[in-house]
């Protein structure tokens, strides 16, 4: 029973088959959910645009593999000021005369790069912490849980404006911005299953053949604990991506990084929004299809984890 | 003319590979005041039965044929209002399993009495209510002050009791009493069992009491209705049942519990599962768990039979009761019906008649 | 342990709370990298001017001298001068303090109202297509940000129906002053309230949905809930007063947090539709280095979501008569 206590490499194949058990039994549940699997294809709709949305020159080879933004998205007067769509301008054109559609494909990498970068250091941070501060208890999770606490009393998106303000509007700085605050609700929903855990035979017996601290935590709580971490991994990257287009759209996001968020906020900033709802509409709906496909995931994610909430729909 | 009348009544649930057959056609009359136990094991259909009555069940089931006639009254074509308001509690109520359970959390025991007295009930002031919830408790030996306290502050005995104080409250003709004591621990079972009967002779109310437990019914039942695979497998008056049962099942069910059939009888369990009640089929649907079972078993469903007057048995040997009788009472009569193998036909060679007359332990002898 | 006992524990975490917070703000706003006086300074101004405004802000003592006025300033609600106003921060704040509070505690009524109705209907219903349309839809809602439903709102009902003004709280003529009726009563008022009220409505909609939802599948596995059919009440009855009511209690947990949520969306939902708030004047303080304005915004957004975090604690256990203290 206890396998995952077994150091031998046999009772390590045990222990990956049951991880490729899990697997399997996580697709099966993707296979009957028709929301996870739009979340899913609309997620690598997605990271296919971000990844090929300029044009990608690999040296060696000599190579160059064409973007799929039709213009340099930064290039001015590629058309009119402020031109309704057309063919030579699927969604239009800025009052700059930039490509809209050229923006929004450009757009798609910095939303990939701030979900996903911000999700997982949250989320590895958030993990490490309700890790370490079930299985020490005492002192350290007291300490852990009151900075926890204190973190669920700052709020998001003020946090984030005065600290990007103070230290400077790049991707860097906001993607840290988030994670500081974001990694909080992994933290606790973490500690209360290790705490769950630790009182578990496998646990038990691991102290018992003198497993070192950290070798029980990660090697024996973490994988079991994993699956929530990545359900929260899902919720993560919805909320950061939403995080840094507010940011963009109160005019905090980075200069450089031509973002959604900082499309929409360009439209407020030239007083176009009342006639240019093709350049408001395509950043816009793209924000919340992509966060809407992960959050899919996630409540796909979900019924992995929670087998009860299957018999629920 | 009796207060309850079932007739060939089918409750089925939707599921995924079709119809669940909970009820399969289960006629059943009550009197006033009578009791009538349900007995079988969970999964039997026993409960869906005794809800049936009130049309209590998920959305995913149905009343597929049949009727249920409560005094001139066809249920199964009243509207859900009607049914509501001059069926539910007014005339049926029910008693739980768990009544810790069974009160709302968040209310006090004493705001959920009054709650459904004044529902039921126009014009009745709150004080009245209280006032009757009061007396209610009074009666049932609880401190009449604690109908202010919540649910968890019961004990299991308590609660139980606080809850027959609602199930009676508005004076109801019949009780469905679903496990009323297998939650509580033996002596208080007794002693909830005994204030069930004494309250309910008081108002004169007939009772559906349902169980798995052969010596539960065999103290507070009339008659005993044995359930199996969703049908009434054999009925009779309760001695008759205990004594002198005619249906394999039945039999099996006693063994299950030896205290009230004889002194020197071991516990024998039934081996096997309850039958698939998606597609039963032809036959009898005891038969793969049937140590007697025979070729007509397995292909023809049997009838029920009437033995004597009020005595009905569906099972084709049924008429062979001394040699069932005693095989029965053999351990290794059960342990060789290997389940569902219609070839495990049972060599007829132990006779042994020490196990016919079973004598009654009537009363049982738990003290308080 | 008693309910005094925890209500008096519950108030050190309070306190203990509030001084962390406080220190947090201190570091944020003194420690940061680079000249940490330089956000207190103007643009433009001649060293002495400098050197006098650092005098006056106690910007030359020691750190830890630094530390306790500030603990000081803001225990007595003295957060300074603002740089662009050149009034008390309190007077003008307290003003957009209270616009925001009316703006996202409609909100956030609505939102839960909406969401506890709904979320107790989807689960009373389950796998009915109302429930699998409701989680559709909550889940598309929660997936758009503030500024995104606001402009949603705004191109249809302003720009294109013309239904209602697109900016401000009042239409400008309006007089300010009166009494609180005047204030947040008048049919103007409430015409400029509805859309940006909506838009946070919508967007914190989806949380006490999907919870409301998820609690009332498991509150109705509970018995209780038959015997409260049995009893013959209305469904109505059974739906709404005894399982939603049972299943409402983890959402007041959750209310902390949504009120935490409400005060980041001020922030965003203001500026869409040009609400004189607190968010709105803190994003305007913060892109003028109107420093102390930002800081007191910040500093009472704050302390509304650990005062939510702690009636949210109390309010637990006065609603569930089972809790234990811990």
């Amino acid at each position: 029973m206890s396998t995952d206590t077994d150091t031998t490499p046999q009772g390590a194949v045990t222990g990956l088959e049951k991880r490729i058990e899990q697997l399997r039994d996580g697709l099966g549940v993707f296979k009957g959910d028709r929301l996870g699997q739009i979340g899913i294809a609309l997620v690598l709709v997605f990271v296919f645009v971000g990844v090929f949305a300029r044009p990608i020159t690999i040296e060696f080879l000599n190579v160059t593999i064409p973007g799929l933004a039709p213009h340099d998205p930064n290039a001015r007067a590629v058309g009119g000021r402020l031109e309704p769509p057309s063919l030579a301008h699927p969604l239009g054109t800025t009052q700059l005369g930039r490509d809209v559609l050229s923006q929004l494909i450009a757009g798609t990498r910095v939303t990939l790069l701030v979900g996903s970068l911000a999700a997982f250091m949250a989320v590895f941070i958030g993990t490490n912490v309700g890790l370490i501060s079930a299985y020490y208890g005492g002192w350290v999770d007291d300490v852990l849980m009151r900075i926890t606490d204190i973190v669920y009393a700052v709020p998001f998106l003020p946090f984030a404006i005065v600290l990007v303000a103070i230290v400077g509007s790049s991707i860097v700085n906001i993607i840290g911005a988030i994670v500081l605050i974001l990694w909080r609700s992994t933290a606790r929903v973490i500690r209360s299953q290790v705490l769950s855990h630790k009182q578990r035979p496998y646990v038990e017996s691991a102290e018992a053949i003198g497993a070192s601290d950290v070798r029980i935590m990660y090697k024996h709580i973490l994988p079991n604990v994993l699956p929530l971490a990545f359900l929260y991994a899902a919720f993560a990257v919805g909320y950061a991506v939403i995080a840094e287009a507010s940011l963009s759209f109160l005019g905090f996001g980075d200069p450089n990084m031509l973002s959604w968020g900082e499309m929409i906020f360009t439209v407020y900033t030239a007083d176009a929004i009342r006639q240019a709802w093709w350049w408001v509409f395509p950043p816009g709906i793209a924000i919340t299809l992509f966060v809407m496909s992960v959050f899919f995931i996630g409540r796909t994610l979900e019924k992995v984890i929670n087998p009860e909430l299957r018999h629920q729909e | 003319m009796s207060l309850l009348e079932i007739r060939d009544l089918k409750t089925y649930y939707r599921a995924d590979g079709g119809w669940v057959r909970a009820t399969d056609g289960v006629s059943l009359s009550i009197d006033r005041g009578e009791t009538v136990g349900l007995v079988g094991e969970s999964g039997s259909g026993k409960t869906t039965l005794a809800k049936s009555i009130i049309r209590l069940f998920p959305d995913n089931a149905e009343i597929h044929g049949g009727s249920i006639d409560y005094d001139g009254t066809e249920i199964t074509d009243l509207s859900d209002k009607e049914l509501r308001r001059r069926i539910r509690w007014q005339e049926i109520s029910m008693i739980p399993q768990n009544a810790m359970n069974g009160f709302d959390p968040v209310y006090t025991v004493g705001q959920q009495i009054v709650q459904v007295i004044r529902h039921h009930e126009e014009g009745v002031s709150k004080a009245d209510a209280r006032d009757r919830a009061r007396d209610l408790f009074d009666e049932l030996g609880i401190e009449p002050d604690r109908i202010d306290d919540y649910p968890h502050q019961f004990s299991g005995g308590m609660a139980q009791r606080a809850m027959i104080a609602l199930a009676l409250a508005l004076g109801p003709s019949l009780v469905l009493a679903d496990e009323p004591t297998t939650a509580l621990d033996v002596v208080i079972q007794d002693r909830i069992l005994e204030t069930i009967k004494e309250k309910q002779a008081e108002i004169d109310s007939a009772m559906i009491m349902i169980t798995h437990d052969m010596s539960v019914v065999s103290e507070t039942c009339d008659r005993i209705a044995v359930v199996y695979g969703g049908r009434i497998v054999e009925i009779a008056d309760a001695r008759t049942i205990i004594t002198n049962p005619r249906h394999p099942y039945t039999l099996g069910l006693r063994n299950a519990f030896p205290d009230i059939s004889d002194d020197d009888q071991e516990l024998i369990s039934i081996p096997g599962t309850p039958p698939d009640l998606v597609d039963p089929g032809e036959g009898c649907r005891f038969a793969p768990r049937c140590p007697f079972a025979e070729e007509d078993c397995w292909e023809i469903t049997p009838e029920p039979q009437e033995y004597e007057p009020g005595h009905f048995v569906e099972c084709h040997r049924a008429d062979e009761i001394d040699y069932l009788q005693s095989a029965a009472g053999e351990k290794s009569t059960w342990q060789d019906a290997t389940t569902g193998d219609r070839d495990a036909v049972v060599d007829g060679g132990i006779v042994d008649t020490s196990g016919a007359d079973a004598t009654e332990t009537e009363g049982g002898s738990a003290d308080e | 342990m008693g309910l005094r006992e925890f209500v008096v524990r519950r108030l050190v975490q309070l306190v203990f709370t509030f001084w962390a917070f406080f220190t947090l703000l201190f570091v944020l706003f003194r420690l940061v990298p680079g000249d940490p006086t330089s956000m207190f300074l103007l643009d433009g101004m001649t060293p002495e001017q400098r050197e006098q405004r650092i005098a006056e802000l106690g910007l030359d003592q020691p750190l830890h001298v630094q530390y306790v006025n500030y603990i000081e300033q803001l225990l007595t609600g003295d957060f300074g001068q603002s740089f662009i106003y050149r009034e008390p921060v309190i007077d003008i704040i307290v003003v957009r303090f209270m616009n925001t509070i009316v703006l996202m505690g409609t909100a956030l009524f609505f939102a839960y109202l909406i969401g506890v109705t709904f979320g107790a209907l989807m689960g009373w219903w389950r796998g009915s297509r109302f429930e699998r349309g409701g989680i559709i839809v909550t889940l598309v809602a929660r997936s758009s940000p503030e500024f995104w439903v606001g402009i949603v709102l705004l191109s249809v009902f302003v720009f294109w129906l013309g239904w209602f003004p697109s900016s401000g709280m009042r239409t400008t003529g309006g007089e300010l002053g009166g009494g609180f009726i005047q204030r947040y009563g008048s049919i103007d008022f409430l015409r400029h309230l509805f859309l940006p009220a909506l838009t946070g409505a919508i967007v914190y909609l989806a949380t006490p949905t999907l919870l409301m939802r998820s609690t009332m599948l498991d509150v109705l596995k509970a018995d209780f809930v038959e015997i409260k059919k049995a009893e013959g009440l209305p469904e109505m009855t059974v739906l709404y007063k005894h399982a939603a009511r049972n299943s409402v209690l983890p959402l007041v947990t959750v209310m902390a947090i949504a009120t935490g949520a409400a005060m980041g969306g001020s922030v965003v939902i203001e500026t869409v539709f040009n609400w004189p708030g607190m968010g709105r004047e803190m994003v305007r303080a913060v892109n003028t280095n109107d420093y102390p304005i930002a800081m007191a915004a910040f500093f009472l957004m704050g302390s509304v979501v650990i005062l939510m975090n702690f009636v949210a604690d109390l309010a637990y256990v006065y609603l569930d008569p089972r809790v234990e203290y811990e």
